[in-house]
């Protein structure tokens, strides 16, 4: 196991390097991209332009300004952006973690928790309508853009329906930080969260069904239920507990990217300022430094959930030798 | 200017003749108001470069910098045509030149402090002008300040720059000796770039701008959050119409949210004004109309939109394919796409109404001769287009992406299909469009682009973007997007330049030759002038716009 | 909690009206064909997918017979007639300013059925054009990674050792990496060039880049069906007969794999489609003059409280394309069950 673990961390090392080596090639490649020109401003002298490319080091080769990038972001951390000079990489992506997390690990919840139920719930009353009926409302679930239904609650709880009792608590988009007013932050995130959760709740809510069913016919279901265990305990203590390795490994994986700046769309239709709507600005003004950043950050959560959901999975499933 | 970065910069002294406020609301010319309250604005992003005030070269900065610093001189400070007067600000009065314009001797006034408790003296006013060379990349120093004697030494030396022999202090009396006169000096002097900071400021981009002389203080910039100032407590007000003391006890900017949601907030009252680097969506305008009217203020602007045709690749470097475009183009249509003739005016020349040098003309309609555009002529755009022989050349039509300059793509896609040209989208981040266009390498056939005034002075205009020396090839920079060069109407815009030192009349009279000439030449297809809509919150009162610094953030009151 | 409707006695695994005469000694595929065939919800779901690709690859004849409409040039001065009146398609606004010009709604008649856009185009007919394009990228795109995964994880579940960490890692790389830096970087690189050698508005850009992103997220499971099989007992029958690699994953291996592959492949076609409308909307997917219902989802973001039907009528297309793919894939799934067991319920 020590072996494997040490592998993998080493593959990471390699896979996070050969990212950010790229997203600098694909930077360099994009024409029209000149930061000294974007530094200096509108109509600059010639000689302005010339000053500032020196200034910035980006008159040196491209290795060197690979290095050098490399080292602002980690070591010394004085990156700063190429559209705002003031504005520093790494804090700015550290303002933006609470706002992911927030956003993400409430989303986490619900569609855990209604995934869960509506799975359990399927099984329990399947040959009844509650069954189908609650499979395709999954399915609608995942099967609608999530950028696109947040479009329509924006819609809806802001316009359409804002002067009802319904969502006449809906606050215009934005954060409040949590350690500044608890309750308009969750206020905030409620529609949000349910968005996000929406198209997950779909996909986990069938998964943990199909794995309840392919469970329920195994030997030892049989065995528990011979031995006189009643159903319920059946169902939660053996069959919930040996369905879980998929939705355990898909959560790891999903998790890990929407904590990665997976949740962009999220973010940028409700206007959360987190590492997703962060992404999504810097790619707009070609900003490297922050693409750079973002990147790094969320190939990082990519790489390590992976790892770690591999890990859970050869444990749980002992058919799967870790490789 | 272009849009982004708008840089109202100089009123030449001898012409005053303004964009006024032609706005909804009759707006006073004295400050009022109650005193009190935060003004809350919101912008969609910071504003983009070094927060640095001698190098941030917007005009979403310099709302807030014309409130925190002073300069010699300075814009009053006052809405209407009042606030494009050239009024002393730290000196007592305009020096009138001596030595043929190149000597100017000023006295600043005594017991004036910054907002750190220090006195202003001479010292920092030379300090200033050396570190504008000193850091290096501000945008004008080797343009505009270099005209101070030994100026063109620092921009060669920037880090030992001395400027000993051009700015002469002696107490409270600064002399600045000019290597060579300069017309505009005064309006150079009113510009945030040449606004007065403590002597003992860092030589390098700061993130936040230093203290100043105004009625408030800086005390946050965080770009991915908002950018903040409140009530300088060393401030005593010395000029009203220079430097009033403001309003609100602070002010603030906060960034971040969509264009949407601050509508939003401002019609609720969250919120007090929205940025004018936001432009309202096109959605929400018929709400703003009936439901808020009276929270609105539609401003006259002096600026133009246009597509440049590149005058030296196939196929406009035909005349005849470039007039065709221009007949063919439906201004209306144009104007429909941009919010409506309410909000914008359609052209077909180069100067915008009410500008100096400006007569009404415009050839390229139907029923030609009364100056007004009408009704495009479709038929005899075919007959060009025929004439001309440049049948099936393909023309990359080049905008930024924002929804309606690419709508505006697409409107002369169709058209020029039409017209038996194979166009095809070229639609560019908003970030690198603007420098895209003008390098000539790029080989862009026609491509969008818009311009602001920085100062009413035809020049401004037909020199900048349509002169032969505008034109840098290959270069990022070269304002002159048509690549347009005619020594026939150049030597007039040279003659008319010379005879404005004198006789801005009769100088006004030959720009608007120039202007009518080259409308016939179709360098551009001009498509209309805009007006700026302003949505302001419900408790806002005392709204002045002066059409420098556009509203005047610390008059409003929102208390 | 009521009594399970189950019970380990009763078997899940015969379709409705199977008896086990009936299915005893057929093939494993021929079985699965002939359940799909009988689960009308599936078949239900097949005929919607091909309905909407029907409707959508007649756009041209519902544009010129029905809408009589251009949908694809500006129209912003254009006229058209509703309940007999002639009305222009963008209105000036209303209101004490009459600012800003808005589209006509939804007119429910053939012309301008649910409205016209910014530019004055007809929605409907845009939406089936845009159709054409998320459908064609959708499975195209699904195709490419179906096929390019499998390959992939044939090689690596069965060479294992270094092949396989190879190919993972690989795999790992690809699925970290950010899909909106390539497509934004590829689609500015593109638009830029001088005189274009690739055509930036081509429609395979868009279906190669999501083909490739999502060849990771089908190799996973794959790997694993080829590693879990290679371990069964006939596969070492097999070996311990000499059989050469390549007949081994031929024949042994992949027809395993193949079910896997085969539930995954609709399902892919609704992940390709969701992703192609982020993309589109994001601006770097479909370009100008292409259509797609990402692209008209973006052109409603403009008019979203003036006309939400710009915006709502392609994000209801892409919830019923989805829909069906998935309701598809499970019943394709459902028929392929490989624990298919003979033991009937009543005996």
């Amino acid at each position: 196991m020590t072996a494997f673990v040490i592998r993998r961390l080493v593959g990471m090392v390699f896979v996070l390097f050969t990212i950010t080596v790229l997203t600098f090639l694909i930077f360099f490649a994009t024409p029209g991209v000149d930061p000294a020109r974007q530094f200096a401003g509108r109509n600059p002298d010639p000689t302005t332009v010339a000053a500032v490319r020196h200034q910035f080091g980006l008159d040196r080769s491209l290795p060197v300004q690979y290095a050098l990038m490399m080292k602002r972001l980690f070591i010394s951390r004085d990156l700063v952006s190429y559209g705002n000079q003031a504005l520093e990489v790494v804090p700015a992506i550290k303002a933006a973690t609470p706002v992911t997390l927030s956003l993400v690990t409430g989303a986490a919840v619900l569609w855990v928790v209604f995934s869960m139920l509506t799975a359990l719930l399927a099984v329990v009353f399947k040959g009844t309508l509650v069954d189908p009926l609650l499979m395709i409302l999954a399915l609608i679930g995942i099967s609608m853009p999530v950028f696109w239904l947040g479009e329509v609650m924006n819609l809806i709880t802001l316009d359409r329906w804002h002067d009802t009792f319904l969502f006449s608590w809906v606050p215009s988009n934005g954060y409040v930080p949590l350690t500044q007013n608890p309750w308009q932050w969750f206020l905030h995130l409620v529609i949000p969260w349910i968005t996000l959760s929406v198209l997950y709740i779909g996909f986990y809510a069938r998964v943990l069904r199909a794995d309840l069913l392919e469970v329920q016919s195994e030997d030892f279901v049989r065995t528990a239920r011979a031995k006189g265990l009643s159903p319920q305990r059946v169902l939660l203590r053996h069959m919930l507990r040996n369905s879980m390795i998929t939705f355990v490994s898909l959560f790891g994986l999903d998790f890990g990217v929407l904590v990665g700046g997976g949740a962009l769309l999220t973010e940028v239709v409700f206007g959360l300022p987190g590492v997703g709507k962060l992404t999504y600005d810097s790619l707009q003004t070609l900003d490297l430094p922050v693409i750079m950043a973002t990147v790094i950050y969320g190939a990082f959560f990519i790489t390590i959930m992976s790892a770690v959901v591999d890990v859970v999975y050869a444990r749980l499933d002992p058919r799967i030798r870790p490789t | 200017m272009k849009r982004l970065v708008l840089v109202p910069a100089a009123v030449l002294v001898l012409v005053a003749l303004v964009a006024g406020c032609g706005g909804k609301k009759k707006s006073a010319s004295q400050p009022t108001g109650n005193k009190g309250g935060t003004l809350i604005t919101l912008a969609n992003a910071a504003p983009s470069g070094s927060p640095d005030p001698q190098v941030n070269y917007t005009l979403q900065e310099w709302q807030f910098l014309i409130i925190t610093h002073d300069g010699l001189v300075g814009f009053a400070h006052a809405g209407g045509k009042q606030g494009t007067k050239l009024v002393p600000d730290l000196a007592t009065s305009i020096p009138t030149p001596t030595n043929g314009g190149k000597t100017w001797k000023f006295t600043l006034r005594d017991g004036i402090k910054f907002s750190n408790g220090q006195t202003l003296t001479g010292k920092d006013v030379k300090a200033t002008f050396e570190r504008l060379f000193k850091i290096g990349d501000s945008p004008n120093a080797g343009t505009w300040y270099n005209a101070i004697e030994g100026g063109d030494a620092c921009v060669k030396t920037p880090k030992t720059c001395d400027l000993s022999k051009g700015i002469v202090v002696d107490g409270n009396t600064v002399t600045f000796h000019l290597a060579r006169p300069d017309a505009e000096f005064l309006d150079q002097l009113a510009l945030p770039f040449a606004f007065i900071l403590p002597a003992d400021t860092e030589a390098k981009n700061l993130n936040i701008p230093p203290p100043g002389t105004g009625p408030y203080k800086w005390v946050e910039y965080n770009p991915t959050k908002e950018m903040k100032v409140v009530r300088n407590p060393n401030f005593k007000e010395w000029s009203a119409e220079a430097q009033p003391a403001g309003n609100p006890d602070a002010i603030v900017q906060k960034f971040g949210l969509s264009v949407e949601s601050e509508v939003t907030q401002v019609e609720n009252g969250e919120a007090d004004f929205i940025a004018n680097s936001d432009q309202i969506p096109a959605d929400r305008l018929n709400e703003l109309s009936t439901k808020h009217a009276d929270q609105v203020h539609i401003q006259t602007l002096t600026a133009t939109f246009y597509f440049a045709l590149n005058t030296r690749i196939p196929p406009f470097n035909n005349l005849k394919a470039r007039q065709a475009v221009n007949y063919a183009a439906d201004r209306n249509a144009l104007v429909k796409i941009y919010g409506g003739p309410k909000l914008n005016t359609p052209t077909c020349q180069v100067l915008p109404p009410q500008f100096p040098g400006y007569t009404p003309y415009c050839p390229y309609t139907k029923n030609p001769g009364s100056g007004k555009w009408t009704a495009p002529d479709l038929a005899k755009a075919k007959q060009l287009v025929t004439e001309s022989g440049t049948k099936g050349a393909t023309v990359k039509v080049n905008t930024d992406t924002t929804p309606a300059d690419k709508a505006l793509g697409e409107y002369f896609i169709t058209l020029l299909n039409g017209l038996g040209y194979k166009a095809k989208p070229q639609f560019l981040s908003n970030s690198i469009q603007y420098s895209f266009v003008q390098n000539s390498k790029n080989k862009v056939e026609f491509a969008f682009s818009d311009w602001f005034q920085d100062y009413p002075a035809a020049s401004d205009f037909l020199n900048i973007l349509l002169g032969c020396d505008s034109f840098h090839p290959g270069s990022d920079s070269s304002p002159n997007i048509a690549a347009f060069c005619n020594q026939g109407i150049q030597a007039k815009m040279d003659q008319a330049a010379t005879t404005g030192v004198t006789d801005p009349t009769a100088a006004n009279h030959t720009w608007a030759q120039v202007d009518h000439e080259v409308a016939d030449q179709a360098p551009w297809v001009a498509m209309f002038n805009p007006k700026q809509l302003n949505l302001v919150s419900p408790r806002l009162k005392n709204y002045l716009w002066s059409p420098q610094w556009y509203l005047l953030l610390d008059q409003a009151s929102v208390k | 909690m009521a009594e399970f409707a189950f019970g380990p006695e009763e078997e899940v695994v015969l379709a409705p009206g199977e008896a086990a005469q009936q299915i005893a000694g057929k093939s494993p595929w021929r079985l699965a064909g002939r359940r799909l065939l009988r689960d009308r919800v599936a078949l239900g779901a097949l005929a919607l997918f091909f309905l909407i690709v029907v409707v959508c690859f007649s756009a041209p004849i519902y544009a010129h017979h029905v809408a009589h409409t251009v949908v694809f040039g500006s129209n912003l001065n254009g006229t058209t007639t509703v309940n007999g009146k002639t009305v222009e398609v963008i209105q000036q606004g209303t209101g004490e300013l009459g600012i800003g010009e808005n589209p006509i709604g939804p007119t429910w008649q053939t012309n301008y059925f649910i409205g016209s856009d910014a530019q004055g185009r007809d929605v409907m007919a845009r939406v089936l054009y845009g159709g054409r394009a998320s459908l064609g990228i959708g499975v195209g795109s699904a195709a490419i990674c179906c096929l390019f995964a499998t390959a992939f994880a044939l090689l690596a579940g069965f060479f294992r050792g270094f092949t396989d960490s190879v190919l993972s890692r690989v795999m790992d790389l690809i699925w970290a990496f950010p899909v909106y830096l390539l497509a934004i970087s590829l689609a500015t690189v593109l638009l830029s060039q001088t005189t274009p050698i690739i055509n930036p508005a081509s429609l395979w850009i868009p279906t190669l880049i999501i083909a490739v992103v999502y060849i990771p997220y089908v190799y996973r499971p794959v790997r694993g069906q080829v590693l879990s099989t290679r371990e069964k007992e006939y596969v070492e029958a097999s070996v311990s007969q000499g059989a050469s690699n390549l007949r081994l994953i031929f024949n042994e291996i992949m027809p395993n794999v193949l079910s896997t592959v085969i539930v995954l492949f609709p399902l892919m076609i609704a992940t390709t489609i969701l992703t192609e409308s982020a993309l589109s909307f994001l601006g770097i997917g479909v370009q100008s003059p292409h259509a797609s219902w990402g692209t008209i989802i973006q052109d409603g973001q403009e008019l979203l409280y003036t006309r939400p039907w710009v915006a709502i009528a392609p994000g209801i297309m892409i919830v019923l394309t989805v829909l069906s793919l998935n309701v598809l894939g499970d019943g394709v799934r459902d028929a392929l069950d490989p624990r298919a067991k003979i033991r009937a319920a009543k005996e």
